[in-house]
C-alpha cells in the first residue's frame, strides 16, 4: 500500500511542484470543459425545442380580434377541403390563456403575472397529413391576411427548419471549436507533464535503474494530468451551475413557453461526459508526455 | 540455447558473444568484444576514457543495445529479451556510480528502501532488507541523514546499499572511487572485497591503478572499443 500512497503523493507534489504551470492547464481544461458543457446542454435544448415544436401544430392563423364568427367558419371550411390538411381547431382567445396558464404551473420558472387582461387572439390550428405542405399552405394562407379575418400566419416547420439549421451549425461550429480546444489543452497538459517529468528526471533514472516497471514510473504522471482534467471539469461545472439558472431564464424569454428545464438524469449525463472526458484529456495528455521520456 | 548458456559452461554469468556498438555519430564504442564472466568473479574493467568501458556496463542493464553480437546476464538473452523484462533484469543487477546519484531530498533510509518500494515489495520487507543493506555497508547510525549531511564516501556507501538492497546477483561499479580521496576509496574498495567475499560478482570500471595494482584480480584492458588484455591476477598496465 505504501506504493499506492507513493504514486499519489508523487501525483500531487507534482502537481504543486509547478503552480503556475498546473493551474494555467487547470484554467484552459476548465474552458474546454465548459465550452463543451455549453454545447452539450444547447444542443440538448435545441433537440427539445424541436421536439415540442413538432409535436404541436404545424400552421397557425392568428384572427383579427373584429372578424366575423361566419367569415371564420367559412375559412375554416375552405381551408380543411384541402386534401393536405388533416384537421383545423378554432381556439379562442380564453382557451389560448387556459393553456397558457396551464403551460406556466408546470414551469417554476415562469410565473404570469397579470391575467386580468388577455392579450392573446383567437386562432385556427392547423395540422397537416404532411408537414412539408406548411409552406405552401402557408403561403396560400397569407394571401388572406389584411382582409378583415387572417392578422397572421405562423408556420411551425419553417421554425423547426430555422431551429434545426441553428442545430447543425452549432454542432459543426461547436465540434470545430472544441476540436481545437482539445488540442489547445493537450498541448498544454503535455507541457505541464513534460516539465513535471523534467523536474524529476533523477528520480526517474534511479527507478528505471533499480527496475522499476515503466507502469510504476508513468502512473504518478498519469494522475497528475488526471488531476489537472478533474480540477479543470469540477471549475467548469461550477461555472455550469452558477450560471443555469440566469441563462436558461434568459433563453425561455427569448424563445418564448419552450420547455427547458432538462431534469436530473440529464444533469448526470452531463457532469458523467464532462468528467470523463477531462480525465481522458488529462490523463491522454500525461501518456503522451512520459511515453516520449520513456520511450529511450 | 538459453539452457546451454546457462548450463554449458559452468558458472557463466555474463557472457559477451562478438559484441559491437557504434552510435549514430560513428562513433565506435565496442569492437568484436568477447568476455566471459563467471559467478563470483572479481573483474576490474581498465582503459582510457572513451575506451568503451561505460557502453560496455550500460549494455549490461541493457540502458543501450549491441549493434551486432549478443549480451547473456544470468542466462538470460539480454537483446531479444522483451522490453517488460527488462526491469526484472535491473533488480537483479546493482549498479552504482562515481556520482552516486542519491536523492537529495531523502533520507539515507528512504533512498535505499527506493527501490525495493518501487519495485512492489511489502513495507515489511522494505524495512528488513534496507536495514539490513545499511549495516553491511555500515551506514546504520546515519539511517535518517540526509544525503548532503553526509560524507562522499558515506554517500556511496548509501549508494551501494541501494544498489545491494534487491539481493543482486551481480553488482557493476562505474568509476565508484572516482569522486573520493584516496583514503575513502580504500574503504570502498573494502566493502566491495566484502561484497563480493559474499557471493555477489563483481565488474568495476576504474582508472586508479594503485587499487588495481593492490588487489591483483581480473584484469580486462579495453582500448578503442577492443579487448586488448584479459589476465588473471592482472596488473593496471601491463
Amino acid at each position: 500500500m505504501k506504493r499506492v500512497s507513493y504514486v499519489l503523493s508523487a501525483a500531487w507534489q507534482g502537481f504543486w511542484r509547478n503552480p503556475v504551470m498546473s493551474l494555467a492547464s487547470t484554467f484552459t481544461v476548465g474552458l474546454m470543459l465548459l465550452l463543451f458543457a455549453f454545447f452539450l446542454a444547447t444542443d440538448r435544448g435545441l433537440q427539445a425545442t424541436v421536439g415540442v415544436l413538432e409535436s404541436k401544430v404545424e400552421l397557425a392563423l392568428f384572427l383579427e380580434d373584429d372578424a366575423k364568427v361566419s367569415d371564420v367558419l367559412a375559412l375554416r371550411a375552405q381551408i380543411e377541403a384541402d386534401p393536405a390538411v388533416s384537421h383545423v381547431d378554432y381556439i379562442t382567445r380564453d382557451q389560448a390563456m387556459a393553456r397558457l396558464v396551464d403551460i406556466a404551473s408546470r414551469q417554476p420558472d415562469i410565473q404570469i403575472v397579470d391575467i386580468s387582461s388577455n392579450p392573446l387572439q383567437n386562432s385556427l390550428e392547423i395540422k397537416l397529413q404532411n408537414a412539408q405542405d406548411a409552406p405552401r399552405i402557408g403561403a396560400t394562407l397569407r394571401q388572406e391576411v389584411g382582409k378583415g379575418v387572417v392578422y397572421e400566419v405562423v408556420d411551425n416547420p419553417s421554425v423547426v427548419d430555422k431551429l434545426l439549421t441553428i442545430t447543425r451549425v452549432l454542432s459543426f461550429g461547436g465540434v470545430a471549436v472544441l476540436a481545437m480546444m482539445l488540442v489547445v489543452a493537450l498541448f498544454v497538459i503535455v507541457n505541464t507533464i513534460r516539465i513535471a517529468v523534467h523536474a524529476r528526471r533523477d528520480e526517474i533514472e534511479i527507478m528505471k535503474l533499480v527496475g522499476a516497471t515503466d507502469w510504476f514510473v508513468r502512473w504518478p504522471f498519469i494522475l497528475e494530468g488526471m488531476l489537472v482534467g478533474a480540477l479543470g471539469a469540477m471549475a467548469a461545472l461550477t461555472v455550469v451551475v452558477l450560471a443555469a439558472g440566469p441563462v436558461s431564464n434568459a433563453l425561455v424569454g427569448f424563445l418564448e413557453i419552450v420547455p427547458l428545464s432538462f431534469g436530473a438524469a440529464f444533469l448526470w449525463q452531463l457532469v458523467g461526459s464532462v468528467f470523463a472526458l477531462a480525465l481522458a484529456v488529462g490523463g491522454g495528455g500525461a501518456m503522451l508526455s512520459v511515453r516520449a521520456h520513456l520511450a529511450k | 540455447m538459453v539452457a546451454a548458456r546457462a548450463n554449458g559452461r559452468g558458472n557463466e554469468l555474463i557472457t559477451l558473444d562478438d559484441v559491437s556498438k557504434h552510435y549514430p555519430n560513428g562513433t565506435e564504442a565496442l569492437r568484436d568484444v568477447d568476455l566471459r564472466i563467471e559467478s563470483g568473479d572479481f573483474v576490474f574493467l581498465v582503459g582510457s576514457s572513451g575506451a568503451g568501458k561505460s557502453t560496455l556496463i550500460r549494455l549490461l542493464i541493457r540502458d543501450e543495445l549491441p549493434s551486432s553480437g549478443r549480451v547473456w546476464v544470468d542466462g538470460q538473452d539480454v537483446v531479444r529479451m522483451r522490453r517488460s523484462a527488462v526491469p526484472k533484469l535491473r533488480r537483479r543487477v546493482g549498479v552504482v556510480f562515481q556520482d552516486f546519484k542519491l536523492l537529495p531530498r531523502r533520507t539515507v533510509a528512504e533512498n535505499v528502501g527506493f527501490a525495493l518500494l518501487v519495485t512492489g515489495h511489502s513495507d515489511e520487507e522494505a524495512r528488513e532488507e534496507t536495514e539490513r543493506a545499511l549495516s553491511l555497508v555500515g551506514l546504520a547510525e546515519r539511517r535518517d541523514h540526509f544525503p548532503d549531511q553526509l560524507s562522499g564516501g558515506e554517500q556511496q556507501r548509501a549508494a551501494m546499499a541501494r544498489a545491494l538492497v534487491s539481493r543482486p546477483k551481480i553488482l557493476i561499479a562505474d568509476e565508484p572511487t572516482g569522486n573520493l580521496d584516496p583514503v575513502t576509496s580504500w574503504e570502498i574498495i573494502k566493502l566491495l572485497i566484502r561484497v563480493n567475499e559474499l557471493g555477489t560478482t563483481l565488474v568495476m570500471a576504474t582508472h586508479n591503478a594503485e587499487i588495481v595494482n593492490a588487489l591483483r584480480r581480473r584484469v580486462v584492458h579495453l582500448d578503442r572499443g577492443m579487448v586488448v588484455r584479459d589476465e588473471r591476477e592482472g596488473l593496471y598496465a601491463a
